[in-house]
Order: structure tokens, then sequence, then C-alpha cells
């Protein structure tokens, strides 16, 4: 057999049922990379916990299968059972099953067949957690108190683990190894981090494996035959039995479980590796993990990689995971529109209850464009429930103070987020369209006429979550005229503080002191009139 | 027309057919490659060859029972064709007996007892079924998995088993099956299917196929000489002649009929196997071993004490009076000597 070949593809798909916010869930993958976001509880870590589930049977290094909690269970599930059960309607107890399907290769052929969630005759991994009809008496004892019944009845489930050709998984029938890489979750274990033995372990081959531990033990053994051991139990020999007839002595467990992996500890520059700063082990895991040998068929779950990092950290992080991930597929999640951005919109995947949204259909120079905005906040769109777009910094306080007005609460509140994008709106709208996102633009007319400014966005507006508002000619050009039309010079003069006699005096004030005035009147006691267009678009 | 691409070897006893497949497996490690065979004994021997011969099994080399086969590649992938449900088939239930009155339609209890087993008589069944609703998915599987599949002591198969061989046999795989039509196992079966074509007739089932099946005899026997190849030949007079390749002349030589007087001496002399027919034949309290376990074994002399049926022929020389199981039967306990075959009259 020729050795497998990686593509930069192994996972092609996975269904996720009653898996604690999926109900009924399905996302397909790309090959490479792809970036899940999402609001928090959207569930971007139940999807990587779920593929490692898939994977390896455990959730949080714990196997599934003996470790069953109640709580993963999806809630509306679990609601609608618990109801059923009161209700005396005898539903089944729901069961649990994320399916993975995996890409055909010659890794996978003995995984294929037909159980799976959607009938197809292909390859991949199931686990399923499912009432086990052996505790039918227990079962029926535990339903005849439905008052009491507040979750899933786990202890009465089985776990099955298999391919899709029905067969129980073995460690050599998974094709695909899978490294998390979550810096929030250190957890320590015999003084070295579980994770990195995990990750060090993964990089060796089995014949080194095997190398490191005969290496080890014979270490162990030595040790045990040094002179000084053998006088100590000699002398232990010589002590009469106090405690018990049989003879006591001193030995070196060389079991597997006494492996190296428990006691070698991996060192940064002589310093052991618990010791270096979190920000640091979070790197330094990354990137193990990403330097695995090519021809393994290997998937990277990342979890929010901007945790524990500076920014110059994570930029130069960022760089070393877009060379390393070349040729294979990474899952990352992230809330930084940062590490968005440099990843690359195009893999994006935008989370909801029952799948993901792609911005695939992005132009390239839109995705170009995003890419270049290092501090640019993609992300607030992509998780705003409605977006206002504006120029700049005096406008977004602005449209801030009057969506207050108009709905008693600051936008953010609401869900609604006010972005100043400069000149940029098309790049943004470009980017709503994808998301279907209900957005507003609210522009100057810049001396022309409304209408025609109006008319620019035209393609963007065909679409009836996007509208655009633009300032009325009568108004004047820009914001400050604009408000100085709807308030009056006495009223603005009151808010600043400033006693300007022309409105073009007062004018030229605020466009020199942009941000100072708009600041002003969004911290005004003073009732204020919002010219038409702004109230328009909070409205 | 083209040459028939997969072969079968209707071979001899002791003409080494289970080292020639191993070989054969063994021989190119780029060809993915499936060994299976009915019996766990034999499987076992399969095993220990190859440990023998390459000191671990190699990756390429997959061994399975056939009732492991059955199950793994064709019964649980597919299981939903048949049973409408994804994943709950368990294991196989050798103990039970069928249950009667139910309808084939209602195949969750046809095919499974209540913990989801699928009945041993009826896993066969299942597979072609399974095959056949899924419209080939479980050989288009296999073949994806296997170049080459390599079944042993193929005149075990019967029944529903005919119809899986002969799904491999028109697949893309290389199939070679080895076997001895005369050394069949007769295992309790409640099936009706493909009853003509039990044990010797599997000769005349691959016949049938010649167009995809080539026969190939193997008819020389390193283990027998010449004496017992043509007693034991005689048995199956339709078959192939076996030629003996053992010129080694180790006395006691040959087939011997020995009376009870002369049996202890006989036995003090030459140290034979003795082999009865089961428990309940008087061996005048000398240890031995039921023909049917014999299978497989090779002994440098053997003693047999013959039934009603076996002294008759023994009279007559006319095998037609010797039923199907009980002339299988002498001719595996004949084959096991290489010297000499003593019969007590």
């Amino acid at each position: 057999m020729s050795p497998h070949v990686m593509d930069t593809g192994m996972l092609r798909k996975i269904v996720i049922h009653n898996y604690r916010l999926f109900r009924d869930f399905t996302l397909e993958f790309t090959p490479g990379m792809n970036i899940l976001v999402g609001d928090n509880d959207t569930g971007k870590s139940t999807v990587l916990e779920a593929v490692n589930l898939a994977l390896t049977g455990r959730v949080q290094n714990r196997l599934l299968a003996q470790d069953l909690s109640p709580y993963l269970f999806n809630l509306d599930i679990t609601r609608e059972y618990i109801l059923a059960v009161q209700e005396g309607q005898g539903p089944e107890p729901p069961d649990m099953i994320v399916d993975l399907y995996l890409e055909q290769s010659a890794a996978t052929a003995h995984l294929k067949g037909r159980n799976n969630s959607t009938d197809e005759d292909t390859y991949g991994l199931r686990f399923r957690a499912a009432y086990n009809p052996d505790f039918a008496v227990e079962y029926a004892a535990f339903i005849k108190e439905p008052d009491n019944i507040r979750v899933v009845p786990a202890e009465y489930y089985r776990c099955e683990w298999m391919g899709f050709d029905g067969n129980a998984v073995t460690a050599r029938s998974i094709p695909v190894t899978v490294s998390v890489i979550d810096a929030a979750a250190i957890r320590l274990q015999s003084g070295a981090d579980y994770y990195l033995q995990g990750i060090i372990g993964n990089n060796l081959t089995p014949t080194e494996r095997v190398e490191l531990t005969r290496a080890y033990r014979s270490l162990r053994e030595e040790f045990a035959r040094n002179p000084s051991i053998t006088e100590i139990n000699n002398k232990l020999k010589a002590t009469p039995g106090d405690v018990s007839d049989r003879e006591l002595s001193l030995g070196i467990d060389i079991s597997q479980r006494a492996s190296w992996e428990s006691s070698l500890v991996p060192h940064l520059d002589d310093m052991p590796f618990t010791f270096v700063g979190k920000g640091e082990q979070s790197s330094l895991k990354i990137l193990l993990a990403l330097n695995r040998r090519v021809q393994d068929a290997h998937v990277v779950l990342v979890e929010e990689p901007e945790n524990h990092l500076s920014f110059t950290r994570m930029n130069i992080l960022i760089g070393k995971v877009l060379k390393k991930c070349e040729d294979r597929q990474v899952l990352v999640t992230t809330h930084s529109s940062y590490v968005l951005n440099k990843l690359g919109l195009k893999q994006l995947v935008l989370l909801t209850d029952t799948g993901g949204l792609r911005l695939s259909g992005l132009t390239p120079s839109t995705q170009d464009y995003f890419q270049k905005l290092p501090g640019y906040d993609t992300l607030r769109l992509i998780l705003a429930q409605r977006a206002i777009l504006v120029e700049g910094p005096s406008d977004e306080l602005i449209v801030q103070r009057a969506y207050r007005d108009i709905h008693g609460a600051l936008p953010i509140y609401e869900g609604v987020d006010v972005i100043s994008t400069g000149l940029s709106f098309r790049r943004f709208l470009e980017l709503a369209v994808q998301l279907q996102r209900r957005t507003t633009v609210v522009r100057d007319n810049d001396g022309s006429d409304p209408a025609e400014v109006a008319a620019r966005y035209a393609d963007f507006t065909v679409h009836n979550f996007i509208s655009v508002r633009v300032g009325a000619a009568e108004g004047g050009n820009t914001l400050e005229p604009q408000l100085l039309a709807a308030n009056g010079r006495a009223a603005l003069n009151e808010i600043f503080g400033t006693s300007y006699v022309t409105d073009e005096d007062l004018v030229k004030h605020m466009t020199s002191n942009k941000t100072t005035c708009a600041l002003a009147i969004f911290e005004s006691e003073t009732t204020i009139t919002m010219p038409g267009y702004i109230r328009d678009a909070v409205a | 027309m083209p040459s028939p691409r997969q072969v079968a070897v209707i071979a001899a006893a002791g003409s080494r057919k289970t080292e020639f497949i191993v070989t054969e497996a063994l021989a190119y490690p780029d060809r993915r490659v499936l060994l299976t065979t009915y019996t766990l004994n034999n499987l076992a021997c399969i095993r220990e060859r190859i440990y023998r011969k390459a000191g671990h099994i190699p990756a390429h080399v997959t061994i399975m029972s056939w009732y492991g086969f059955l199950s793994h590649h064709w019964c649980r992938p597919y299981q939903r064709a048949v049973l409408r449900e994804p994943g709950v088939l368990r294991g196989i239930d050798f103990s039970s007996d069928l249950p009667r009155f139910v309808p084939e339609a209602d195949a969750r209890r046809y095919f499974c007892n209540r913990a989801w087993d699928l009945y041993k008589d009826r896993v066969a069944d299942f597979a072609v079924k399974a095959d056949a609703a899924a419209g080939g998915a479980a050989v288009r599987r296999l073949e994806e998995l296997y170049d080459e599949v390599y079944i042993d002591e193929v005149q075990d198969l019967a029944y529903y088993d005919l119809d899986v061989l002969d799904r491999l046999l028109h697949s893309r795989m290389h199939l070679v099956v080895v076997g001895d039509p005369r050394q069949h196992t007769y295992a309790t079966n409640q099936n009706s299917k493909n009853r003509q074509y039990r044990g010797a007739r599997i000769v005349d089932w691959l016949s049938l196929r010649a167009d995809v099946c080539a026969i190939e005899p193997r008819t020389v026997s390193y283990r027998c000489n010449q004496a017992i190849c043509d007693f034991a030949d005689a048995l199956y007079p339709d078959l192939p002649t076996t030629t003996s390749a053992n010129f080694e002349v180790v006395e006691p030589t040959g087939i011997l009929m020995l009376s009870r007087d002369d049996l202890l001496g006989h036995i003090e002399a030459c140290g034979p196997a003795v082999l009865r027919h089961n428990v309940r034949t008087n061996t005048l309290g000398l240890p031995a071993i039921n023909f049917g376990s014999s299978k497989g074994s090779t002994f440098e002399h053997v003693v047999i004490f013959p039934t009603a049926p076996i002294r008759a022929y023994l009279r007559s020389g006319d095998p037609s009076g010797l039923a199907a199981e009980a002339r299988s039967k002498l001719y595996v306990a004949v084959t096991r000597a290489r010297h000499s075959v003593a019969f007590v009259v």
C-alpha cells in the first residue's frame, strides 16, 4: 500500500442532532481553512467539540461513553420530551447523534455505508447516544414519577461509536487524527500539560514512540539496578516484618501506565513548559499541532487563538498559521475580527441554529479590502442583528443619540451596531448582502441631488433589508449644516457653550471640531431635533 | 472468449492448499488482500501460518471468518436497506432456533432476535438481500477496500453463502477460492436454498460459472503415499485422481485390515493416531479423535474404528452405499495418514 497522501480536506460535512445548542444542524466544510464565527452561544465551540467527539469519542478529554451527561442534550428536545412524559404520551427518549462525513480516500474506504442521518452511501463516523432497552425495568420506574423528571435519563443510555459501515470504531479504523488547541483550557497532569503531551505524542511516528518508550523503560530499569537502590532493598529485607510477613522492597513501576508522557516535561529555553507564560504556551501548542507530518490526514481544531496573546504575538502566529495550513484542514473559532480578516473572509462561516452561512460570494477586491484593514470591525457587521453604516465618528455619535431618543436605549443594547466605514459603504454592503443583514446607510449629500446619491446604491437597495438615507438638499451638504438647520443657532450655541452670531461661523466651528461637537450633542440634556434622514435611519 | 478472471482450486487432501493461498496472499504487498474461511479452526490455522512465514500479519492482509466477513462487510454497512433503520445490528446469534411463522416481510423479526443479533442461518440471506436492495453497494464497497479475496475451504459454503460467492465471482476483485469438495463439514443449517450444491457438488456449481471462474485441480498430495491416495480417490470416482509426492517408505505402509488381537501390537509398533466416528464408538478404551475433528491434522499412522456402513464399504468397494456425510468423514480420516491406515475389523 502506498502511504495515503493527504489532500487539504478530510472532513466533508457534519450533521448534529440534539447535541447542546443544535437540534438539527448541518455544516459543510471546505478544504483548508474554515473560520467559524458567531455571537456567544451560537455554538462555535460546540461544532469543534462535535468534530472531536466523532473522531475521538471524547468530550473535554473524557470518553463520552463513560461520562454521558444529560446536560449535553439539546434543551428544547429535553423540554419536549419531559412535557410529553408528563402528558402521558409515552415518548421515546431522544437520541443524540453526531455524524461526521469524510472525503473518499483509501484511508476512509472501510467507513463506507449508509448508517448516517441522510441515508447517503458514503464515508464517515457516527457517535450516537440512545436509550438502551436493557434498562426497560428501570426506565419504567423512572417515568412513573413524571413530575420529578428534570433531564433526559442519560443513565439508561448507551453510546455507540461506529463508522457509516455500521461497525464499531477501533483505534486503527479512524483515518483522521485531530489536534484540539484550546489555549484557555490548560489542564495539568503530573506536571506536564495534557494537551501538549498529546501533541508531542502525535508528532512522533509509531516507531519513534516505541523507541522512546523503550529507552524510558530501560532508564527506569537501570535506576532500579543502581547500587543504592539495591542497598536500600537489602536494608528493608533485614527489617523484621512489623506490618506484614511479606517481604518489602522498593521497585520502579515499569508498566504501560508509567510512561514517558507523564514524566517528561518539555522545556522552552531550559524553562519547564508550565512555567512559561500562557501566551507563549498557547502559540507553541498551535505551532506544534500545525507542524505535523504532511502525509498525515490531520485536522486541527483551534479555539479562539486570540486568547492569551498580545497583539504582536498574535500577528506573528496568524502569519504562521496561514503558512502551515496551506495543505491541511483547519477549523478555527474566533471572536477577533483581526484574526478573521487575516485568515480570509472567504473561509468564514457564520453559524446559525441549523447550519452555516459562507461569504464566498464576495468579490475578490472586497475580500482583499477587508483583509488589509487590520483593526477594522468586520465582525461587528457579522454579529449585529442590524447595522447602521455612517461616514465617521461624529455621524456615529449623532446616530446613536437619535436612536436612543426614539427607542429609549442605545442601539448596541438592542443588537444594532452603528459602524463608521469612511467612504467604503459599498464594501460593507457587499458583506451585508451575503449575510442578508438589515443594514442602513446614513450619508451626506455632499452637494449633489440626494436622489442621485441614493441611486448610486441601487444595486444594493434592491434587497429589502438594505436602505440608504441621504441628507435633504435644503438641510445642507454635510451633517453639521443639517443639525443647524434642524435645531437653530441658539439651541446649538447653548449646547456647545458658544455664542456665534452667524450660522456660517457656527458651522465653521462645528466642522473644525466635529467630534467634540458631536459628543456634546450626544451628551446634552436638551431635546435635540434630528434631521429627517437620520430620524428615518434609526426608525 | 476471454479467459475467466477468477480461480477455483479444487485440491486433494495433503496438497498444501492452505499453504498455497497464504503464500499467494503474502506475495504482493501492494495488493490489498482479504482471507476468509468458514471454520474458526481453519482461520486459526491460516493465522498461524502467516505468523510463521511473515512474523506478523502484514498491513495489506486482512483475515476474517466467513461470518465476520458477511456481518462486517455486507450486513452492517447496508442494514438499512433491509431493516429501514441505521446502526441497529449487534452480533450474530449462533444458538437460537429460527423463529417459526415469521414472514420474510417482517424483516426485523425474520432476521434478528430481540437483541438485534442476526440468526446464524440467516446471515448470508441478509447479506445478499442488503447488497441487492442497496443496488450492489456492498460489492462496490468491497471493491474499494480489497484487490483480492481468498476463500479457503470453499466446500463449506452452502445455501445463501453461494449467492454471496456468486456476487464476488462477478465483482472487479480478483477471487481465488480453494477447497476440497471431499472434505465438507456438515454443519446443521435450516436453509433449503442451493441445497443441491452441498459438499462435493460445489464443483458442479462452479462448473456452471466456467465463464468467470476457471477450475484448477491440485492433485498432488505431499502427505499421503500412493496407496492411501488411491484408497481415498476411490471414494469419489468422479473427481480427478491424486498423485502422491510422499516417496518416503515407513513401515507399516498402505491400507491394512487389523484384527482386534493384533491391535495392541500395532499400536506399540508405530504409535498411530486412533480415529473414531463419534464418542459413542467403542474404541476398546483407547483415547481417540473424532473423524470431524481430525480435519487439518497430519499423522504418520492412523487406526480407524469403522462404522457399520464403512465395514460394508470395505467389503463391497462400492461407495454409493455411503451417505454423503459418512463418505466425506471417511475421506478426511483416511487422508490424515502419511504412511498407513489400519481399519480395526
